[in-house]
């Protein structure tokens, strides 16, 4: 069975969101966690409405599937900020989309 | 407007035993010359809890895969030391390894501006006439008469703070004042973004015009080049 770019934008913002529940826990960052959420969201976001139906490569599908294992390890919520931002960079370059 | 050496204290003593350990070259060395994707690669490797290279390789088909130059290429070969040489800054643990990310930006931001211009000196004061010296040193600075920078290195958006972005507009206005031209910036190693949302946080979306960001994508504009995310060199 074939899987789409929407399933895998998919897959890459529900990684996010467990990575953000990880960083949540620096309260002081609590506004900056929310702005890296709502630009992040729109980009991915933007790429599932413009490439949403096509048919990911195997390939593609693995580098998000790893991706998404890497960010699930991680505990420490400092880093977990750090991945706020390196995830979605990984997932396009993955996607093959401008970062 | 002139420059000066720091005085030098405990905490500029152990970071410079870090600058200099040759991993800190080897990985400026190999990223000055990288692509973005490369760049991001080693961004999360550092920043990673696997050290195992496979899980990388995976994550990075467009650099490792089927789709990838072929095994024997340059680009290749280069994308697997970038992978090694991360994961060697990845193994040294978490505090070791903090320091490491901030000396590796540092020292590839000092090859790429050297590329340009030069010399580029580290850890260097700018001071002004019947102003009080700043505390902290400029990572990086260019003393040319007429053609000065200063540039802080960060390894992350979350270095953008509002003491770090007074102390570049001080700069900037005190040699406007003196009549110098000053280029004055943050050098950051992270998406450009994220590195906006930070700032627009810190100075307001009005604020953000002045101040000079460099951010991981646009790393080869301080060479005085500009490539396409995805070329090769």
């Amino acid at each position: 069975m074939s899987t789409s770019i929407a399933t895998l934008v998919d897959r890459t913002l529900t990684a996010f969101d467990a990575l953000t529940a990880v960083a949540e826990q620096v309260v002081d960052e609590t506004q900056y966690i929310t702005d890296l959420g709502l630009v992040w969201r729109g980009r991915l976001n933007a790429v599932r409405a413009a490439r949403g139906s096509e048919t990911a490569s195997d390939e593609t599908i693995s580098a998000i599937d790893a991706a998404s294992s890497e960010v699930a390890r991680i505990v420490d919520p400092h880093r977990a900020i750090d991945w706020l931002s390196t995830l979605p960079q990984v997932a396009l370059v993955a996607l093959d989309e401008a970062t | 407007m002139r420059f000066q050496d720091p005085r030098p204290d405990g905490r500029a003593i152990v970071y410079a035993r870090i600058q200099a350990d040759p991993l800190v070259d080897r990985c400026a060395d190999l990223l000055a010359d990288a692509t973005t994707a490369e760049r991001i690669l080693a961004r999360a490797v550092m920043n990673g809890e696997s050290t195992d290279a496979a899980v990388w390789r995976r994550m990075f088909p467009s650099l490792f895969g089927g789709s990838a130059d072929a095994d024997a290429s340059p680009q290749r070969a280069r994308a697997e030391a970038i992978l090694a040489a991360s994961l060697a800054v990845a193994e040294r643990g978490e505090q070791v390894r903090s320091q490491f990310r901030g000396a590796i930006v540092e020292a590839l931001t000092e090859r790429l501006i050297a590329r340009r211009t030069g010399p580029v000196r580290r850890e260097r004061r700018i001071l002004f006439d019947g102003v009080a010296a700043e505390i902290h040193p400029y990572d990086l600075t260019v003393e040319a008469t007429g053609a000065a920078e200063a540039w802080d290195c960060k390894w992350g958006a979350r270095g953008i703070k509002a003491d770090v972005l007074h102390q570049l507009d001080d700069a900037r206005r005190h040699a406007a004042e003196d009549g110098e031209r000053l280029i004055a910036g943050l050098v950051v190693f992270d998406a450009r973004r994220s590195c906006e949302v930070r700032l627009v946080r810190e100075r307001g979306a009005s604020g953000i015009a002045g101040v000079r960001l460099v951010a991981l994508e646009g790393l080869d504009r301080l060479a005085g080049a500009a490539r396409p995310a995805t070329a090769e060199s």
